[in-house]
Order: structure tokens, then C-alpha cells, then sequence
């Protein structure tokens, strides 16, 4: 399966490749003082290179995408992520249209993070439509599998969302979202007892302070059975969004999940600066979500995002430790504040831009007390190969 | 199977290599207008290429009426609606039954730039993938 899997990703880049329409190269340098977003903060810089080719036939496209992500203190955890796939339009009328695409996804990451390498397939289709000229039906299916090298985070999951919004002449577009998903894990197993943590400074979380939470996989301890777990899960949005002429727009957002049925599989779950954890995702919590953003046009056609984010979210499945790991008895919960800035400046042939966030996280689990400052800035360069 | 189904699609899409498509953003014709959206609708406007979203402008200050071509992804990627104000730089390409057409290279709205194509009109939109969070600026994070 991996063999095939690898096989179809290298055709499919060098069959895009040689055909693009598209193709853009980006590379963005980012720093943060707070790399494994724990209460042992630990410094570190990110170079991510990537880059991004397409060739259109007819209503049929090909994509291929690969980036590949230094880290200058924790360089076991560098990583390269190639995707490819191909997507679809079928026009239903002039107001309604499904979309589809099948993609692949190849992780690889060096060293001791390699428990988490893995191959993915995801299928995804949507349909848009116009009920009128103000109000837009939208759904979605999305189905993701992904296979790791280390089998107990295999899992498949189904997504379907629906949402129907409305725009009034005072500029206000009113929007709802429901959300459903489910996610099982295949085969994650008990280890009977803690797996000695093979503690390497160079890649755990807190630098190996004596705390099991880190980055190695071995520390992930799953406490389920034999046999395969699932997890389902519900949401409702809501959005208001209000524009001010074309250059200023103010959102507000709000989000609330539950978890119908199963918990988590993992004995804790962590979440690192642009580095995927298999431990988290949208299926790892309920709780809710309020967010509001402005978004401005400035001269020189200088585009700014400022954003202000709370959340609170339950682990369902997750007990609290303290330091000496010590089970509290507690389900784990945290409650975050995130402050977001992001400017963007667009030339005629590539775009930049620089962004920060601050997040605070408090949790009853005092090793996700945190707080961490992330910087980034960014270059994307698009090089036209096809006609105009 | 499925890995001989995506070999069987490399191989039937190579005879394609080279094909050039026409050319029809003129860069001497470009202008810039505000205004508010009439309609929206998908339509196809190119031989072998997916539907375009196309959205009618009224000009703000001559109350005129503009066809914009946005993009082919567009229609999935964008949430327009009647009503809201558009800013667009575009080539003009009135000929024929397409009189007042815009061949739309950068649209604001609502505080946002959307890139379209180039400075030479070459386009930069990806497909449709804006759907799965491949298209458009990384935030860079992942939460």
C-alpha cells in the first residue's frame, strides 16, 4: 500500500511538473519563543520552502504541492510533506455546482518524529448553490484516511458539513453551519505498562525536564482496547459578518461542539507550532470557539488582519497530571486567548507578508499552562506557465 | 487498482503537453471600477475550460453595467452576493455580444484582496482546491 502510495505521489509531481499551468514557489521564516506549546517554553525558528503547480484540462485539474520545513534548535523534527490529487467542476445550472477531488498525502518527518510519518488519501465533494442572488446553500462530504508508520494513530474519518448564509442591504451577511463528523481509530492498543522514553533534548518538548509529555510517540500511551475506536462529533456556527465599502470588514464568529459518543484514545494530547501531532484535531474536543476579525485596505493597497480569538475546550478521554504526573482525577480543559495581527502587501508578480500571534493557554492541566509569541514572515512568488 | 486507474490518467493526459490557449487579457485595456453587485452566475466562457464565475457590476458613479470575469474556481471560493460593493482592476474587452466585459485581475471586497492573475494577466488562481485549504495565504499556523 505505502509502496503504490509513493509511486502515485512521484508520478503525479513529475507528470504536474511537466504540464503546469501554475506553478508558485513561497518561503516564509518563522520564530516563536514557545515551540511545543507547553509551560517549559522552548525557543525555535521554522524555514518552510514550498511549492505549488497545477495543469487544468477542461473542467478536470492536477495538483501537486510539496514543502519542506526546517527547525534550526529541534532539526529531527524537519519534515517534507508532498501532495498531489485532482479535482473536478460540475456545473449543475449558472447558480449550482458540485466539486470533487482526490488527493494523496505523503509526511515524512527525520529521526525520532518518524513514528508519525505517514501516507493519506482524502476525497472531498461539495456542492454551492444560489437559492437566490442574497442566499447561498453550501454542503460538503470529506473523507480522510491516513496510515502512519506507527499503526495505533491510523484512522478514517467522514465529515459533512451544510451552511446557508444571507446577505441584507445593510451589508450584513447572516451565516449558520452545521457540522457533523466521525473518526476511528483502527487499531489503537493498551501498552501494558509506560514505554521508557527514550529522552533526546534535541526533540522534547520542555527539553526532557522530567515530564513525559514531548514529541517522541512512545509517550503517547493509548488506553483503549484492541479493537478500533471512534470518536463522533457535532457543531453549530454561526457567523456575522459586516462590510464598510470594499476596503473594510468586521466578522464575528461563534462556534459550539460536543462530542455525541467515544472520547479520545491517547493518554494526552499536544498540539506544536506548525508541526502536525496526531493527537490533535478538530475530533480531539468540545466546547466553544468566539472569534472576531477586521480586515482593512490600507494605501498603498497594504492589507491588514487583525484577529481576537477565546475558546474553551473539554478533552473528552483526558485526564489532568500535574508535574510528577500524577492523575487528577479531572478531565483535562483549557481556555485560550489569541491575538492575531497579519499584513499583506501584493506585488505584480508575488506577494509578502508578516504576522504575528500571541496565544495564552490556561488549562487545569498545569504542563499546558502556556503562553507563546509566534512571528512569521513570507514570500510567495507565482510563475505563470500557461496562457492568459 | 486504484493505484493502476491514476497511471492509466498520467499517461492519457500527456498528449496535451504544449497545447497553448488564446490569449485575451490585453493589458492597454486595463481599468479599475467600484460598484455594486446586479447578479452572479457560473457560465462557461472559454472552450475546454471550467465555467467562470461571473459576477455584473453597476459602476458606482455612471450607474453603467459590467460583466466581470472572476475566476473558474471563483464560484466555489467566493461567497459573493447581490448588493455588496466590489472594487475591480481588470482588462476591458468589449467586442461583439460581450460589451463591457472585464476580465477581472484583482477584486476587494469587504476589507480583502483576491488575486487573480498577474500584472501580465497571466492567472494565478489554483483550480478549486481554495475547498480544501490549499489555496490562498498560509496563516502559518495550525490550531
Amino acid at each position: 500500500m505505502r509502496k503504490y502510495g509513493f509511486l502515485i505521489l512521484i508520478l503525479l509531481a513529475v507528470q504536474t511538473t511537466l504540464l503546469a499551468d501554475s506553478f508558485s514557489l513561497s518561503f516564509s521564516q518563522n520564530m516563536t519563543n514557545n515551540l511545543f506549546q507547553n509551560r517549559f517554553a522552548e525557543r525555535d525558528q521554522l524555514s518552510n520552502l514550498s511549492f505549488y503547480m497545477d495543469k487544468n484540462f477542461s473542467r478536470l485539474s492536477l495538483f501537486a504541492e510539496g514543502k519542506y520545513s526546517y527547525l534550526f534548535e529541534n532539526s529531527n523534527l524537519a519534515y517534507y510533506i508532498q501532495d498531489a490529487g485532482l479535482d473536478y467542476i460540475f456545473p449543475v445550472d449558472e447558480k449550482s455546482a458540485f466539486y470533487f477531488s482526490a488527493a494523496g498525502r505523503g509526511m515524512f518527518y527525520r529521526s525520532e518524529y518518524s513514528d508519525f510519518n505517514y501516507f493519506s488519501a482524502n476525497f472531498f465533494a461539495a456542492f454551492k448553490s444560489y437559492l437566490n442572488q442574497t442566499s447561498i446553500l453550501k454542503s460538503n462530504y470529506s473523507m480522510d484516511y491516513k496510515n502512519y508508520r506507527d499503526s495505533v494513530f491510523d484512522f478514517i474519518s467522514h465529515s459533512v458539513m451544510v451552511s446557508f448564509d444571507k446577505y441584507f442591504q445593510s451589508k450584513t451577511t447572516l451565516k449558520g453551519e452545521v457540522d457533523w463528523g466521525y473518526k476511528y481509530f483502527s487499531s489503537p492498543y493498551i501498552y501494558d505498562e509506560v514505554l521508557p522514553v527514550e529522552t533526546n533534548p534535541s526533540s522534547m518538548g520542555g527539553k526532557g525536564k522530567g515530564n513525559a509529555h514531548g514529541s517522541n510517540p512512545n509517550v503517547y500511551l493509548i488506553e483503549s482496547q484492541s479493537e478500533g475506536q471512534g470518536i463522533q462529533v457535532f457543531s453549530l456556527s454561526g457567523l456575522i459578518a459586516q462590510g464598510l465599502g470594499s476596503k473594510i470588514g468586521l466578522r464575528l464568529t461563534g462556534m459550539k461542539q460536543w462530542v455525541l459518543s467515544g472520547q479520545n484514545p491517547f493518554f494526552f494530547i499536544e498540539e506544536f507550532y506548525m508541526v502536525e501531532n496526531p493527537t490533535y484535531d478538530r475530533f480531539s474536543w468540545e466546547g466553544h470557539q468566539l472569534g472576531s476579525q477586521l480586515a482593512l485596505l490600507l494605501p498603498w493597497n497594504i492589507q491588514l488582519k487583525l484577529g481576537y480569538t477565546v475558546s474553551q475546550k473539554e478533552f473528552p478521554g483526558i485526564e489532568s497530571l500535574d508535574l510528577e504526573e500524577n492523575l487528577l482525577g479531572i478531565t483535562r480543559k483549557d481556555k485560550r486567548k489569541q491575538i492575531d495581527v497579519r499584513a499583506e502587501k501584493n506585488f505584480p508578480r508575488f506577494s509578502v507578508f508578516a504576522s504575528y500571534f500571541y496565544i495564552h493557554n490556561s488549562s487545569n492541566d498545569i504542563y499546558f499552562d502556556w503562553s507563546g509569541h509566534f512571528f512569521a514572515v513570507g514570500i510567495e512568488w507565482n510563475i505563470p506557465l500557461g496562457g492568459k | 487498482m486504484v493505484a493502476i486507474m491514476w497511471i492509466i490518467l498520467f499517461l492519457v493526459s500527456l498528449p496535451s503537453f504544449g497545447q497553448k490557449t488564446e490569449n485575451f487579457y490585453n493589458v492597454d485595456q486595463e481599468i479599475r471600477i467600484e460598484g455594486k453587485i446586479q447578479n452572479i452566475v457560473m457560465e462557461p466562457r472559454y472552450k475546454d475550460k471550467s465555467p467562470f464565475l461571473i459576477v455584473t457590476l453597476e459602476e458606482k458613479d455612471t450607474k453603467k453595467l459590467y460583466t466581470v470575469e472572476i475566476s473558474p474556481a471563483g464560484f466555489f471560493d467566493q461567497d459573493f452576493h447581490k448588493g455588496e460593493h466590489l472594487a475591480v482592476t481588470g482588462s476591458l474587452t468589449s467586442s461583439g455580444e460581450m460589451e463591457n466585459n472585464i476580465i477581472a485581475r484583482e477584486v476587494q471586497s469587504r476589507g480583502e484582496t483576491f488575486i487573480l492573475r498577474d500584472k501580465h494577466g497571466f492567472p494565478t488562481w489554483r483550480g478549486g482546491k481554495g475547498l480544501m485549504g490549499r489555496k490562498g495565504k498560509r496563516k502559518g499556523k495550525r490550531f
